[in-house]
């Protein structure tokens, strides 16, 4: 009989500040339904939990997607004091595997601790398939155009998630047992502070977007910020919500917040209308989840009239301003 | 006091949104790097879209020192091909002194479209040879777009690195402010030098277009060419080259694509609504 195997995963999750909920969803449903693994392969994972020093002990465990947990008491914006942590984990026996919530930290303590430990990094992962030499990992490529499978090689594999993750449902487990807790203290590294005078800004009112049921989205082939203005009235007489493509927002027709897309919001209406815009991937990703979507634009040769349910050739503002004539 | 230099890494890619299905077919089906550059010899090349952003606000930042009274240093450079020569000539023009990293052909060393750690040895060995001491670099480029490189590069360099950063402005003297994109919301932070910056969804997206005046007066000024060795950087040994080679798949986003008959802009609004909207907004 052969012995299993173990594969040793240590889930990182950032408390300290917004969104650790949201985090913490993905790194459980990732665990759960993320990582391929051979029949004689089982996993041992722990969570490290960093929380701010006056967090609630139980606060701090309540979202935590593994059953062992350990609990690092840090100040918020000091991902070089994590980073520490972590490499003194792994130099203690550590983890073969590292895995991060998708988002700047997350991409930050991959690359670190990787570095630093002589192991590997990849981001965004969708999958990963773990052998004895290579894990390779599922990921979006080219401008997401493309899937690729790529391998990385020396253990510790540190990866980040695919920020579709965060969609996923997840319940933690209620029987944590904390293996360690402590308190990382500013004077751990030697460095300088790296950012100094920090301002949290209020976040860009996006909800509406997130939770929109009936959604409209301009691109450039709105032609001006006054067409996309028209669209914007005519959604807003409709009562759908409305958003617009990067390009749009790289124009000045409209604000940074109202961007849908891998640089904007995902969204998951039951109707969308696109109206104008190509149908980029990038862009894409940002409506891919709708039950149903209309799009309308000059071009019939463009990706988004076989990325749509149905398709109307012709000029967004003119269709989307008689439909409003019709639904107003 | 001297000069604040900075220096921009950037990338120059094929136009992915160019590209047909059958392209992407094709693309998917090569094998390596240097094939899939074949697939997309005929594309036309543009900057990495975070790429363009670091250099404007580089410019930009150069500008709002220099109404301050202080003096800041350009240089742009890339790792890459032949193809980046008339990006490199209107850097030139727009101020910035240049170089480029020639990795050599893929095949001597395996490519670095998906090796992010080599690909950081090299942009940080670069910005070193020109002394930056703010290297400004965009979040992520294709093809790979591990987003990796600007931290793995300022591990190389020791530095703190701060990403997905949408503004920058002067601080007082030789710091900067920063605004940059965090997991969940937005945050304004002070950063001294020497620093990485990646810089994300900025806003301020476009390079500016240098005149027909400034390119002429540039026109013989040399840009600096490096291989790996010149900067001390052995690809071969670089870690993530060992990885396995890596597999392509086209995804597919397809819908139905029915198209809504019409002859008007009215009659197709009717159409869409009676065929395919009316039941399903009255359910919402």
């Amino acid at each position: 009989m052969t012995a299993a195997r173990t594969l040793h995963v240590a889930a990182v999750l950032d408390a300290t500040g917004r969104g650790a909920e949201r985090r913490a969803r993905a790194l459980g449903a990732f665990l759960r339904d993320g990582l391929a693994l051979a029949d004689d392969t089982r996993t041992e994972a722990v969570t490290h939990v960093f929380c701010a020093a006056d967090a609630p002990r139980e606060d701090a465990l309540a979202q935590a997607p593994t059953r062992v947990v350990r609990i690092c008491r840090t100040p918020p914006h000091r991902p070089d004091l994590i980073a520490v942590a972590l490499a003194a984990f792994e130099a203690s026996g550590g983890a073969d595997l590292y895995v991060f919530p998708g988002g700047p930290l997350g991409t930050e303590l991959a690359a670190r601790l990787a570095a630093r430990a002589g192991g590997s990094a990849a981001t965004d992962v969708q999958e990963a398939t773990p052998s004895d030499e290579v894990l390779t990992c599922r990921r979006a490529a080219y401008a997401n155009h493309l899937t690729a499978a790529v391998g990385v090689g020396p253990r510790p594999w540190c990866i980040t998630l695919d920020k579709s993750w965060a969609d996923a449902s997840f319940s933690a487990p209620a029987d944590h047992v904390v293996q360690t807790e402590a308190e990382l203290l500013e004077d751990a590294v030697s460095a300088a502070v790296p950012l100094r005078h920090i301002e949290d800004l209020e976040p860009p009112a996006t909800g509406d977007l997130e939770t929109a049921k009936f959604l409209i989205v301009a691109g450039r082939g709105a032609g001006s910020r006054g067409g996309v203005e028209r669209i914007a009235a005519a959604a807003a007489r409709m009562g759908a919500a409305f958003g617009v493509t990067r390009p749009v927002v790289m124009n000045a027709w409209a604000d940074p917040d109202r961007q849908v897309g891998v640089s904007g919001t995902r969204t998951a209406p039951a109707v969308c209308i696109v109206a104008g815009a190509s149908g980029a991937p990038a862009f894409l990703w940002g409506v891919e989840r709708a039950g149903f979507i209309a799009a309308v634009d000059t071009d019939d040769r463009a990706p988004i009239a076989g990325e749509a349910d149905a398709f109307i050739a012709g000029d967004a503002v003119s269709v989307l301003e008689a439909l409003a004539d019709l639904l107003g | 006091m001297s000069a604040m230099r900075i220096a921009v890494g950037f990338k120059v890619t094929p136009d992915y949104d160019a590209l047909r299905p059958a392209d992407w077919a094709r693309l998917a089906a090569a094998d390596g790097d240097a094939e899939r550059a074949e697939a997309v010899r005929y594309v036309r090349r543009v900057f990495g879209v975070f790429d363009e952003a670091a250099l404007e606000l580089a410019l930009r930042l150069r500008d709002a020192r220099a109404e301050l009274g202080l003096e800041t240093g350009l240089a742009a450079f890339t790792v890459g091909g032949p193809e980046a020569g008339p990006f490199l000539a209107t850097l030139q023009a727009l101020g910035f002194e240049t170089a480029r990293v020639d990795p050599g052909p893929a095949g001597e060393h395996g490519g670095l479209d998906f090796a992010p750690a080599a690909t950081a040895a090299l942009v940080a060995a670069c910005a070193q040879r020109l002394g930056g001491d703010v290297l400004l670099l965009g979040t992520r480029c294709g093809p790979g777009e591990s987003g990796v490189v600007p931290f793995l590069a300022a591990e190389v360099l020791a530095t703190p690195c701060v990403t997905e950063v949408t503004a920058l402005e002067p601080a007082g003297g030789e710091r900067l402010r920063a605004t940059f994109s965090a997991d969940e919301s937005p945050v304004r932070a002070t950063v001294t030098p020497p620093c990485v910056l990646a810089v994300g969804n900025a806003v301020v997206s476009l390079l500016r277009v240098p005149t027909l005046k400034d390119r002429l007066a540039v026109r013989e000024v040399p840009v600096a060419e490096y291989t790996p060795a010149d900067l001390g950087v052995d690809l071969t040994g670089a870690p993530g080259h060992a990885a396995a080679p890596t597999p392509l798949e086209p995804v597919d986003r397809s819908r139905a694509g029915l198209v809504v008959p019409g002859a008007t802009p009215v009659d197709k609004a009717r159409a869409l609504y009676e065929d395919h909207l009316g039941a399903r907004l009255e359910h919402l």
